[in-house]
């Protein structure tokens, strides 16, 4: 194996089309290997759809795509073998044991039985799965049958891994014991292709592409997001006490302001001007505990993909 | 396509689906009790022994012989012989008045013909208006037939009275004989077209289509190697049925019982087929157990044959059941079991079941390739 930095997937203005429908528009992006690539949206936004590209289950309309040096004219069943997926929804079979779903799985792929084996213990050692083999995946706890669904989908070894919101309705706990799963991983290697709704996961991504209705309106590390999106910092008012019900309203028409959204109790504020907002700062100091805040992926995503609908 | 045709994939499968059926409470009643239950219910409604049936005797021959074959049926304790008050229309006329259920007429050369030839003939009549009794009454010919050739001869091998049976109002009407052969086409229909129905919904439904469809498995490995275990199913519950024919109602198998498996198997295959088809186009088990009750059961009990003469439909009718393929494999039931009919007397039935399964089958897997390959 020589280490020629080829990227573990390349895409290239893939569009996929339900009918008339565009699911996703001509998006272009590249995953370099042992990424941890993150992929946020809103609902309906296309995530699924471009996994399932990639993962040789569903045909693009138009548009290439590469995935482990495989593209589609070595036909899906090459791409089928070099990608782990675990799908957005739970596909183990809840009344067959976790031995009987493993086998099943694998003689699917045709994995010879020594190395099923192999496999086997070294994936529930990785997962620290301690219950006997034989317990049906009915019975497990939510978390442990996230894990052992990530086990299932990596039997065959992949190079690449796709996650679709593997964290979907588990404990926090469990979420972070996936996440380190999801590291390990990473660490040995393997490239991590994962779509979530959870802001601290994403930040935990090497890159981040963000997505909305069918298209990618940007991709870059955590913190250069956060940077390019705002780079004037976010003002937080905490407000003292209750404050007039214009008040709002009138910050938010201020030449000063850029915008105000609120978070829980408190508001978030971005400047346009600082001298202008200098002034204005002193004007509502007594109804607000006004400082100034990093920005939050939160905001990022607020301010791209909720904010241009508004 | 088909070279990448895996056997050792369909059997992994096959074996997966095994398990969801031995798991699930539902399926597992389903294959066993509904076999039962349908041989109890149609089974027990047959098995009320009717006697003391009013039979109008008009015998024109009076000899040794005729005499002989009314013993036969006096002595049978089924029969209450009506003699005929001299005329042939009596005969006729006693169905008409409800008098008797049944008449037999003898006519003068009775005897002669069967000392000359070794070969004579008897009229009976039946009324067939009346279903459940005209069906018991026409399983007690065979045997009084048996008991007749016995009697008048001596001997079992040869058949020298022939009864050959008009039915005056319902020509194709139901007996035990007719019914339990008949089973067999409902239990095979309702049986398979259920359980297959459900089983490419629940995949769709639990989700697991997604990771059949990101393995390299193939869409026909996947419908075949869920068509394995519902055979053997299928089969099991044919083989019951039969048994409980042969056993428990005492109605001997004419035929070949290689041909009559054959025949089973391919009716077999077109229900699970169309319960597949059912499940590859519904997606949800809810619905597709609806339909696929709809579906099963209303054809193979009521447009078969099974229950309700085809020859008393309307034409309209008649043809619409060829599409069925509960209609000819009732007419293979029947004749193999009960008349002992072999391939030639079955070519259109056969044909006909083929050409439909194979319909089927390529239906519902081609629908299923379209769904699966992306
Ligand atoms: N097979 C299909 N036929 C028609 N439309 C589809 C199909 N699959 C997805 N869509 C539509 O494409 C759009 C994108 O769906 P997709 O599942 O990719 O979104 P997503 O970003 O994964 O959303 P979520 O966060 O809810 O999982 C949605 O509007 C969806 O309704
Ligand atoms: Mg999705």
């Amino acid at each position: 194996m020589t280490n020629i930095p080829v990227n573990a997937v390349d895409v290239s203005n893939l569009t996929v089309k339900f009918g008339d429908f565009i699911a996703v528009k001509n998006i272009s992006f590249s995953v370099e290997k042992g990424e941890i690539f993150g992929f946020l949206g809103a609902n309906g936004a296309g995530k699924t759809t471009t996994i399932r590209v990639l993962c040789g289950l569903l045909l693009p309309t138009s548009g290439k795509v590469k995935v482990s040096d495989v593209t589609y004219d070595q036909g899906i069943e090459a791409i089928k073998a070099k990608v782990g997926y675990m799908s957005q929804k739970f596909t183990l079979y809840n009344d067959l044991s976790i031995q009987e779903n493993f086998a099943f799985t694998a003689s699917l792929r045709k994995i010879p039985s020594d190395t099923l084996k192999r496999r086997t213990k070294e994936l529930l050692d990785f997962i620290g799965f301690s219950k006997p083999m034989n317990t049906l995946v009915r019975d497990l706890p939510g978390g442990i049958k996230q894990q052992v669904s990530l086990a299932a989908s990596i039997l065959h070894d992949p190079e690449i891994i796709f996650l679709d919101e593997p964290t979907a309705g588990v404990t926090p706990v469990a979420r972070a014991r996936f996440w380190a799963l999801i590291k390990q991983l990473a660490k040995d290697g393997k490239t991590i292709f994962v779509t979530t709704h959870y802001m601290d996961e994403a930040e935990q991504c090497g890159r981040i592409a963000l997505m909305r209705t069918g298209e990618i309106i940007a991709l870059d590390g955590p913190e250069n997001l956060k940077k390019t999106t705002f780079p004037d910092p976010i003002i937080e008012l905490n407000p003292k006490g209750t404050i007039p019900s214009e008040l709002i309203e009138q910050l938010r028409n201020n030449k000063a302001v850029d915008s105000i959204d609120s978070y829980g109790m408190k508001y978030h504020l971005i400047m346009k001007d600082s001298q202008e907002w200098n002034r204005l700062s002193i004007e509502i100091a007594p109804f607000f505990v006004i400082r100034q805040i990093p920005p939050s992926l939160e905001d990022v995503f607020i301010r791209l993909v909720e904010g241009v609908t508004r | 396509m088909n070279l990448k045709f895996n056997f050792k994939r369909a059997l992994s499968i096959a074996k997966k689906e095994q398990f969801h059926i031995m798991r699930d409470p539902f399926t597992l009643t389903m294959a066993t009790i509904l076999p039962v239950l349908l041989v109890l219910i149609f089974g027990l409604a047959i098995e009320f022994n009717v006697k003391d049936i009013g039979l109008t005797v008009h015998d024109s021959d009076r000899t040794f012989s005729s005499r002989k074959l009314v013993e036969v049926f006096s002595s049978s304790q089924y029969f209450n012989i009506n003699p005929s008050r001299g005329s042939i229309i009596d005969a006729i006329s006693d169905l008409d008045s409800e008098r008797s259920k049944a008449s037999l007429i003898i006519e003068p050369e009775f005897e002669h013909n069967l000392l000359a030839s070794g070969n004579t003939k008897a009229q009976f009549l039946l009324d067939g208006a009346d279903n459940s009794t005209a069906g018991v009454i026409l399983g007690y010919l065979g045997g009084i037939q048996k008991a007749a050739n016995f009697k008048l001869t001596g001997t079992l091998v040869k058949e020298p009275i022939e009864l050959k049976t008009r039915y005056l109002f319902n020509p194709e009407l139901s007996s035990p004989w007719f019914i339990v052969p008949g089973l067999a086409v409902v239990v095979i229909a309702i049986l398979s077209i259920l359980l297959t129905a459900l089983t490419v919904a629940r995949e769709w439904e639990n989700g697991s289509m997604e990771l059949l469809l990101s393995t390299p498995v193939q869409p026909l490995e996947i419908i075949i190697g869920k068509l394995i275990p519902y055979t053997v199913i299928g089969l099991a519950a044919v083989l019951l049925v039969v048994l409980v024919a042969i056993l428990g109602f005492g109605i001997p198998f004419a035929g070949n019982i290689i041909l009559f498996g054959v025949g089973s198997l391919i009716f077999l295959i077109a229900c699970l087929a169309q319960g597949m088809l059912i499940s590859v186009l519904i997606r949800t088990q809810q619905l597709s157990m609806q339909i696929a009750m709809v579906t099963g059961l209303l054809p193979s009990l009521l447009l078969s044959g099974f229950i309700f003469p085809l020859e008393s439909m309307p034409k309209f009718f008649q043809n619409f059941t060829s599409i069925l393929p509960s209609k000819w494999f009732m007419i293979i039931s029947r004749g193999i079991f009960l008349k002992g009919a072999d391939l030639s007397d079955l070519k259109l039935p056969f044909i006909g079941l083929f050409i439909l399964s194979s319909i089927l089958i390529i239906t519902a897997t081609k629908k299923f390739k379209k769904d699966l390959e992306p």
